[in-house]
């Protein structure tokens, strides 16, 4: 599936006031491309990939997909959201199959299918279990089976390992790849984690924040599997942390004040060294 | 440790029963001809044994249970037309509005018209005074989905009439679960206000009975077995029920 958004702007009303979240947006995700976004909190990732799920509507520009307007959500673009959003009243077997109930699959096979994506975000023996009873880091592994199942043509990732510990992050994100090499599907992936976007993606978005601009794209064709030390990628995570530098030294004198001067070899380093790490 | 604090929350309102009744038995001594604790128990013992007693209280049971059976049938059904038609809800979730204001007693009149001092009037009184708040909170439930489950819903591909079945229903059950637990406390006054007004044998009616031959013991025994239903049945299914649906839904811990 080809998405492509063209010239997309977006806006919200707050406080009475028109605050525009994305300036002229131009991106796209050729069929079975792995996209990363990059960018500071706030700038509007996650508004990007509700544009593109077709939960929120652009104020100015189109978004296409394979060529065609979309019309509203549907199940050919699958999202995970960064808070789960799981159904509490359903076991987790309940949340999997929940998508394939829906397009009215068989209940063997579905539970078939999903018992399988469970498994494989080695979540097995909490299959029955309701999401009140797992951690933040198990939720998200339920969400991230959930939208698996329906092996969708677009993966909508929104910051789906931000809550988990380095390792488990490691192990899903050598699991997504190989879903993503088997399913062949794309994939739009949202992280504020710079090895994380290099680590994954073959083309990484960086974003700049009010308004939500495009700042720099970085095509990274380091063959995988992929070693953080391969000099090409400490090449490419050099060029992003760059842009990023003034990016978020921007964030923070907004953030701050420009009365605050931010000093540059202690407040700046700090934040990209957390956003590196 | 853990035994003594399950213990000691076991007999906190044991504790707290025992002081009341000392505290009546102590009333029961200054005040003249106030029946003593002791003796108001001795009756309700009595009472229980008894056939026509038993008969009266069975009698009741049967109203509220029909009664209720008819109260989550239509105020769940109805809140959810209210909750999916947003036209008629303009309209009729007003009226649902109002006839939730009205207390049940209010009713009995207006029963007894149709119905007669019968049965029927009883469980209707039971029906108008309980269904408006389930209806109205089930409508609520129904149209106060949270945003978050919507989109997730959306994008797995739920529409239409399974949308409404797989997603709206089930997120509208604490909401609901709410509205029942009052319903009860609501139909449960209904009962007795429609039982004391017409003459169908119950709990109501008994009390009615009593009351005219100046029975104190009796009439204490019976408000007290009206007041520990009420209460058992909240505490003892309502309560549990609902905090039960609120850990699931994540609404508490
Ligand atoms: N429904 C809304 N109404 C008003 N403002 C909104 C709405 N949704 C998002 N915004 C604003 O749009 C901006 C971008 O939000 P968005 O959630 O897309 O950021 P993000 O890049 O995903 O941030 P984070 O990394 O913290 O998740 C924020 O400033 C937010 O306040
Ligand atoms: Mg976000």
């Amino acid at each position: 599936m080809r998405v492509e958004l063209q010239h997309v702007s977006k806006s919200f009303r707050h406080n009475g006031q028109t605050v525009e979240v994305l300036h002229d947006i131009n991106l796209t995700v050729a069929p079975g491309e792995f996209v990363c976004l990059l960018g500071p909190t706030g700038c509007g990732k996650s508004t990007i990939v509700n544009l593109v799920a077709g939960l929120e509507t652009p104020n100015a520009g189109t978004i296409l997909v394979d060529g065609r307007p979309i019309a509203g959500p549907g199940p050919r673009r699958v999202v995970v959201f960064q808070d789960a959003a799981l159904f509490p009243w359903l076991t987790v077997l309940g949340n999997v199959e929940f998508g394939l109930r829906m397009a009215r699959v068989p209940k063997t096979e579905r539970h078939t299918a999903a018992m399988a994506y469970i498994k494989l975000v080695h979540l097995s023996k909490f299959a029955h279990a309701y999401p009140h009873q797992l951690s933040g880091g198990m939720r998200q592994r339920a969400a991230i089976a959930r939208a698996l199942v329906m092996q969708p043509d677009i993966l909508l990732m929104d910051e789906p390992f931000g809550a988990l510990d380095a390792q488990t992050r490691a192990v899903l994100q050598e699991e997504l790849l190989e879903i993503w090499r088997r399913t062949g599907c794309s994939i739009l992936f949202v992280t504020h984690n710079i090895r994380e976007a290099t680590g994954l993606a073959d083309r990484v978005y960086v974003i700049s924040s009010r308004p939500g601009r495009i700042r720099h794209v970085e095509p990274i064709s380091t063959p995988r599997p992929r070693h953080a030390e391969n000099p090409s990628l400490v090449e490419c995570q050099r060029k992003i942390l760059g842009v990023l530098e003034e990016e978020i030294e921007k964030v923070m004198r907004d953030e701050l004040g420009e009365s605050i001067h931010i000093a540059h070899d202690q407040a700046g380093p700090n934040r990209l060294r957390e956003m590196h790490s | 440790m853990r035994e003594l604090l399950r213990r000691s929350t076991f007999l906190k309102p044991l504790q707290a029963l025992a002081l009341l009744y000392g505290l009546w038995q102590l009333t029961a001594w200054c005040v003249p001809a106030w029946p003593s604790a002791h003796d108001v128990f001795r009756v309700l013992g009595a009472d229980l044994r008894d056939p026509g007693f038993q008969h009266a209280l069975l009698g009741s049971a049967r109203r509220m249970a029909i009664g209720y059976t008819l109260v989550m049938a239509i105020g769940i059904g109805g809140g959810m037309l209210l909750g999916r038609l947003p036209l008629i809800d303009q309209v009729l979730g007003s009226v649902a509005v109002a006839l939730h204001a009205i207390p049940g007693a209010a009713w009995v009149p207006l029963s007894i018209i149709w119905f007669g001092m019968t049965e029927q009037a009883v469980i209707f009184t039971i029906l108008l005074g309980a269904a408006g708040i389930v209806m109205v909170s089930t409508d609520t439930g129904i149209r106060e989905v949270p945003p978050l489950i919507t989109r997730a819903a959306r994008t797995m591909g739920a529409f239409g009439l399974r949308y409404f079945w797989f997603v709206v229903v089930p997120a509208a059950i604490p909401k609901i679960v709410d509205g029942l637990r009052l319903a009860w406390a609501f139909g449960w006054r209904a009962l007795m206000a429609g039982e004391l007004l017409t003459s169908v044998s119950g709990l109501g009616q008994l009390l009615n009975q009593v009351a005219k031959a100046q029975q104190l013991d009796q009439l204490l025994a019976i408000m007290l077995l009206i007041a520990a239903v009420g209460i058992g049945v909240d505490a003892l299914i309502f309560k549990r029920l609902e905090h039960a649906v609120r850990v699931r839904w994540g609404l508490a811990s």
